[in-house]
């Protein structure tokens, strides 16, 4: 494949959800046949974009499919987190192997997220639908401007502080591109720790990843190299949304025709994308999805406010 | 080259992470081949889904009869709750992971970390039993 090739599949998820939405819309919902297909191909074109977007997946998938296909947003959370979950158990191995991510580090990280993450499902799963949709579509809004505005910082520093030293909050990596092997410590422990708490929240409200603010808050508050944030995110979900896709799990609000054509999509799409990410013009593509998901964002905001049901 | 002080414990939990993640995404593609095959009836037959699939969880639920915490093993010979398992294992595959990596933390003297690792399995296991599942 092209990199034009990885733009198309950009544009191609939009024009997929855009079909999806008006045949759902026509009254053709009834064939339960095709949603399974269309799942599969929406998530693989979704694993694409989303690993040269440099997102997770579920920032994209719930809102797209909870906004334009027919499934109750319930479902759609759901099937979010556990794809995201799978995405993320797939990469995992690898990163550890390389030491880009940090078992050390993730830990209290992902304790705090998982705890919070817990609570945030159990809200979420028990607000009305319309506030959930509502929120979730200002939200996905606020990531895309988040994710136009916000520079990673590639070389980081500075001194780890008490807790840091404690938790050894440390690690190094062999950099290809540089040539040479990276150490790396992290700061500012305690605000991380609060920070991850703060996002496993709202990924349990909404179904999301939440690699979109992971990133962020390893690369430029705690000070992590972005190769190691990128890879720590990763495992960080893994870790977080296994405590929020069981209440979602024990609430019956996973159904299978949605959630695992979804997650066999992404994560083959992923590793497409995953091989794509050097020849693609990221930055292209990242923009794609920032307009993805505004438009996703304000039909999820219209559809909650009952303006475009 | 020399090893980063976590490498016992971050390698084993790779290990174990990667059997985990193939044998869940293997349990998910063949449970998913025999939902929509038909080869195997579900619970609740497909082509009753669209008239329920955009209700919320509640009414679903009582539409269709179907079972809520860990109520789908005992349906788990229907081809739609048979993916239960796969993404079951998906969401716990973390647990023996993190639990493999206790005994390498301890051996280098790592208690702290050996720490978070049996509370993170402790969170897993609350939300995983069921306690805490929600309701409008």
């Amino acid at each position: 494949m092209k990199p034009s090739s990885s733009l198309r599949a950009a544009l191609a998820l939009a024009a997929t959800a855009w079909c999806a939405s008006a045949w759902a819309a026509a009254g053709e919902a009834q064939a339960w046949w095709i949603w399974p297909a269309v799942l599969f191909v929406l998530t693989f074109l979704l694993g694409i974009v989303a690993v040269i977007g440099g997102i997770g997946g579920g920032v994209l998938f719930v809102p797209i499919v909870g906004s334009f296909l027919p499934f109750h947003l319930d479902f759609v959370r759901g099937a979010g987190l556990v794809l995201a979950l799978a995405g993320t158990l797939a990469a995992a191995p690898l990163l550890l192997r390389s030491q880009l991510a940090n078992l050390r580090l993730v830990l209290p990280l992902a304790l705090a997220g998982s705890v919070a993450s817990t609570a945030g499902a159990v809200v979420g799963l028990s607000l009305p639908t319309a506030v959930v949709q509502t929120a979730l579509g200002v939200t996905v809004m606020a990531v895309a401007l988040l994710l136009w505005m916000t520079k990673s910082a590639e070389n980081v520093g500075g001194e780890s502080d008490a807790l840091g030293e404690l938790l050894r909050l440390r690690g190094e990596f062999d950099d290809p591109s540089l040539g040479r092997r990276i150490d790396w410590k992290t700061h500012r422990t305690i605000t991380g720790v609060a920070s991850f708490a703060g996002i496993g929240f709202f990924g349990g409200v909404f179904g999301l990843g939440a690699g979109f603010a992971n990133v962020p808050a390893l690369n430029l508050l705690m000070g992590a190299p972005l190769k190691v944030a990128v890879a720590s995110s990763g495992l960080i979900i893994s870790i977080i949304n296994s405590s929020a896709a069981w209440v979602y799990i024990n609430r019956g609000a996973v159904m299978p025709l949605v959630a695992v054509p979804s997650l066999l999509g992404i994560s083959l799409g992923s590793r497409l994308g995953a091989r794509l990410l050097r020849i693609t013009p990221a930055a292209v593509v990242r923009r794609i999805v920032i307009v993805v998901m505004l438009i996703a964002g304000v039909r999820a905001l219209l559809r909650g406010l009952g303006v475009w049901p | 080259m020399r090893p980063p002080p976590d490498d016992d414990a971050q390698q084993v939990y790779a290990r174990w992470l990667d059997h985990g993640t193939k044998l869940a995404l293997a349990v998910s593609v063949i449970a998913l081949f025999l939902y929509l095959s038909g080869a195997l009836a579900p619970w609740v037959p497909l082509e009753s889904l669209p008239r329920v699939w955009s209700l919320p969880v509640e009414q679903f639920l009582e539409r269709t009869g179907a079972p809520s915490g860990w109520g789908w093993i005992r349906l788990a010979g229907y081809s739609d709750y048979l993916n239960y398992a796969g993404i079951a294992l998906f969401a716990l595959v973390s647990v023996p992971c993190l639990l493999r990596a206790i005994p390498c933390f301890l051996r280098r003297g790592e208690r702290l970390q050996a720490a978070l690792a049996a509370a993170q399995v402790l969170v897993l296991a609350a939300a995983a039993s069921g306690i805490f599942t929600g309701g409008r």
